[in-house]
């Protein structure tokens, strides 16, 4: 949803706070895609329609609750939370965290490569390397995926993330820096090379 | 000392000015930082460029209904109720006991009709004498004695009285023809019409009317149930 759709977005919410279905239905259609992509790489395919469904409808119930400014995160929020909700109620040993530790960042972290490979900046069309990220995603914990997926694929700002995942913007900043830097060390350790600057 | 924990924040554009112009410092003065900052831009870089998963049904919930659904619910649950209510009209009135008229102009027809009454009870139309006015109207006197509760008259399908006119072109033959044939509904002859027209009490002789009524009572109660389940579920 660009600039552009600002405008239309806004009066196609007024009317949906004042019982608007219709134009409730229509703002849910934008988001559709949107939601059900985060939803399927934050719990994977099997949940997330009915997560998405669930939190549209939620959104929709609860319409007269929302006093912010972006419609865009607040029904992101409802799917995170949904999803991280989710994740939690699938483990089966509870006590496992969400996050590891908390580290020092600046402390090493970052892999070193075994030997030279391809570098990373040229490989995004490579179904390989998506296809590594993809699985590594899966692999961190669900707080700093949720974090890195809000960034990256979806474009908000890490104040919106923080309003988002109702944390500060100081653990916004170090879930993405350690999602990323989890996904560069799987992506080193299975042969891909960062540029060299 | 370098500052790995901000990089992902400098490429966010997410640094505090002072932040991001000493992390700009330190990268101009540091080829390992660089070579960091570039790993990760490549590394969101890939993850953006991940194929969307994209879902195998729509997700958007019905939360609207169109705007004739409310009307129309209303007017099915008022049809069901007049359909009921005409259901139960028109059986009690097939199940009046016939009253003699004299006056009418085919009035042969309700006096053997009547004693047809006593004498065959609740027989069947398709008897087997096809024979002259008399046993015509008998037959046709017999099922309407059946009518007398409205589960006979299936026995015999009678055409309504709405048609009244064209029936009187039919000929007694014809009308007796279809008699036999159980269920025909084939105009009824004048002496089954003029019957019908007596109102006092008489009762066409085969009248599936209860039935259509019951049928587009319950038709309509369904619809009715099922339009209001649909509104209740937004």
């Amino acid at each position: 949803m660009g600039p552009d759709a600002g405008g239309a977005t806004e009066a196609l919410l007024d009317r949906a706070r004042r019982g608007d279905a219709r134009a409730f239905e229509r703002l849910a259609l934008e988001l559709e895609r949107p939601l059900y992509r985060h939803a399927a790489r934050m719990l994977g395919h099997d949940d997330a329609e009915d997560c998405v469904q669930d939190a549209l409808l939620s959104a929709w119930k609860s319409l007269a609750s929302f006093e912010g400014t972006s419609f865009r995160a607040w029904v992101f929020r409802i799917v995170t939370n949904r999803a991280l909700d989710r994740l939690r109620s699938r483990r089966r040993h509870p006590e496992l965290p969400l996050d590891p530790p908390a580290e020092d960042d600046d402390s090493a972290g970052w892999a070193e490569p075994a030997a030279p490979g391809p570098e990373l900046a040229d490989l995004a069309s490579d179904r390989e390397a998506l296809r590594v990220v993809e699985e590594a995603l899966a692999h961190i914990p669900a707080d700093q995926r949720a974090a890195l997926l809000l960034r990256d694929v979806e474009g908000f700002a890490y104040e919106e993330i923080a309003t988002i995942t109702s944390t500060e913007i100081g653990t916004v900043k170090s879930r993405i820096h350690r999602g990323r830097l989890a996904v560069r060390n799987i992506l080193i350790s299975r042969g891909w090379r960062g540029s060299s600057g | 000392m370098h500052p790995f924990g901000d990089l992902s924040a400098y490429l966010d554009g997410a640094l505090s000015p002072e932040t991001r112009a000493s992390v700009q410092a330190h990268l101009d003065a540091c080829a390992l930082c660089r070579r960091r900052l570039a790993e990760l831009r490549g590394t969101a870089r890939l993850i953006a460029a991940l194929p969307a998963p994209v879902p195998s049904r729509s997700l958007v919930p019905r939360v609207s209904v169109p705007v004739w659904l409310a009307p129309l619910r209303t007017f099915s649950t008022f049809a069901s109720g007049a359909a009921v209510f005409l259901f139960l009209a028109s059986a009690v009135v097939s199940s009046f006991p016939r009253m003699t008229s004299a006056g009418s102009a085919p009035a042969a027809a309700p006096a053997p009709a009547a004693s047809a009454l006593d004498t065959r009870g609740g027989a069947t139309a398709a008897t087997s004498s096809p024979n002259a006015s008399l046993s015509d109207p008998e037959k046709r006197a017999a099922p309407a004695a059946a009518t007398a509760s409205p589960g006979a008259a299936f026995n015999v399908v009678t055409p309504s009285p709405v048609p009244a006119p064209a029936e009187r072109t039919v000929t007694a033959d014809q009308a007796v023809k279809t008699r036999q044939d159980a269920g025909s509904a084939a105009p009824s002859s004048d002496v089954a019409l003029a019957a019908r027209s007596e109102r006092g009490g008489d009762q066409a002789p085969f009248n599936p009317f209860p039935w259509v009524w019951l049928a587009l009572g319950v038709t309509f109660a369904a619809l009715s149930f099922f339009l209001g389940r649909r509104l209740r579920s937004t």
